[in-house]
C-alpha cells in the first residue's frame, strides 16, 4: 500500500492555520475528524494517542518534516492527512529545522501492516528535495493530490 | 517446470486481495492436488528502515514488530482453517525480513512452481511504481506467478 492509494482531498490542508506543534497536531486531527464524521470522543481519542506518542519524542524527521502517526481504535484501517503551512513551525526535529510539511497517520491496532507501508511509502516520497520544494509551494488540496499522483 | 502445478506458494500480507489469492490457492491445490505452502512475511526490513528514517522509536519497532507476529498467528490460523474445510493440507510459513528477497529465495530452494499474490498497486503515480512488496515478488519471481484480483466469488465458496 502506498500514500497515493488512500490520499483524499478532504484529507489536505493547505495553508494550514497553526503557528504551533501543539496547534499543528489539533489542526492535522480535526481535519481527519471532520472527514471521517467522528464523535467529539473518537476525535478527542485520536488526538490524545498521537499527543502521547509525540511526548515520546518528536516525530520531526528533519528537512522540515513531520510525521506524527498513532494507532487508535476510533480509524478504520488507516488514514493520512497532509498539512502545508506558510510558516515554518517548529517540531523539535533532530535537524533543529523548522518544519512546513506534516503527514498525520492514524491506524487501526490491526492495521500494523498497511500502517509500516504507508509510513514507509511517505519517508520513501519526501527524500526527493525537488518534490519537497513543489509540496511546500503548492496553493490548495487539488494542487496537493495533483502532485502526489503524477 | 510441472505441469500442472504440483507445489504452490501463496503470500499473504492481510490485505483482502491477498485472502482472496489464499483462497484462490486453496481450490488451486485441491483441483491439482498441489503441495500448498502458505507464507506471511514481518517485514522487519521496512521496520528497521523507519527507525534509521527517525520515524520510528527503538520501541516502537518492537511494539509493531509484536503486532505483526499476531497479525501472522492469525491469518495462517484462518488459512488453517479454511484449507481444512475443502480437504486440503497447508504448510504455513512466518519468516522475518524483506518479503520480496524471502518470497524470491524460498521459491528457489523449495521447488515452487507457482507463486500466487494478491492484487498489485494500481499504478496511480510513478514515483511509488515498483515499489510494493508484490510488485517486486511479481517481476522478481523465477516461476509462473498468478495474480488475484479481489473477488466476492471466491469468498463466498468458503462461506
Amino acid at each position: 500500500m502506498n500514500l497515493i492509494d488512500i490520499l483524499e482531498e478532504d484529507l489536505i490542508k493547505v495553508p494550514l492555520a497553526s503557528i504551533t506543534k501543539e496547534e499543528v497536531l489539533e489542526e492535522l486531527v480535526d481535519v481527519l475528524a471532520k472527514a471521517k464524521g467522528f464523535s467529539q470522543t473518537e476525535r478527542a481519542s485520536v488526538l490524545d494517542a498521537v499527543i502521547n506518542r509525540e511526548a515520546l519524542g518528536s516525530t520531526g524527521i528533519g528537512k522540515g518534516i513531520c510525521i506524527p502517526h498513532a494507532q487508535s481504535e476510533s480509524i478504520d484501517n488507516i488514514s493520512v492527512v497532509v498539512g502545508v503551512s506558510r510558516v515554518p513551525i517548529d517540531f523539535d526535529s533532530p535537524d533543529n529545522l523548522k518544519s512546513r510539511l506534516f503527514f498525520l497517520v492514524v491506524a487501526s491496532t490491526d492495521a500494523a501492516s498497511a500502517h509500516v507501508e504507508v509510513l514507509a511509502s511517505i519517508a520513501r516520497t519526501c527524500s526527493s528535495g525537488v518534490f519537497r520544494r513543489m509540496l511546500e509551494q503548492c496553493k490548495s488540496s487539488k494542487e496537493v493530490l495533483q502532485l502526489f499522483s503524477e | 517446470m510441472a505441469v500442472p502445478f504440483k507445489h504452490i506458494l501463496t503470500y499473504i500480507d492481510g490485505s483482502e486481495e491477498s485472502m482472496s489469492a489464499m483462497m484462490y490457492s486453496i481450490l488451486l491445490a485441491k483441483h491439482n492436488k498441489a503441495k500448498l505452502d502458505i507464507m506471511y512475511v514481518v517485514n522487519t526490513r521496512a521496520l528497521s528502515d523507519l527507525v534509521k528514517a527517525g520515524i520510528f522509536l527503538d520501541m516502537e519497532r518492537t511494539e509493531y514488530q509484536m503486532d505483526l507476529q499476531k497479525d501472522a498467528q492469525r491469518y495462517l490460523k484462518h488459512a488453517t482453517k479454511l484449507a481444512k474445510m475443502k480437504d486440503v493440507e497447508v504448510n504455513c510459513i512466518v519468516e522475518e525480513g524483506s518479503a520480496h528477497r524471502i518470497v524470491r529465495d524460498y521459491i528457489k530452494s523449495n521447488d515452487i512452481d507457482l507463486l500466487l499474490i494478491g492484487g498489485i498497486s494500481g499504478i496511480r503515480s510513478r514515483r511509488d511504481e515498483l515499489n510494493s512488496e508484490t510488485d517486486r515478488m511479481l517481476r522478481n519471481s523465477n516461476c509462473p506467478v498468478l495474480v488475484i484480483r479481489d473477488d466476492e466469488d471466491i469468498w463466498q465458496e468458503f462461506e
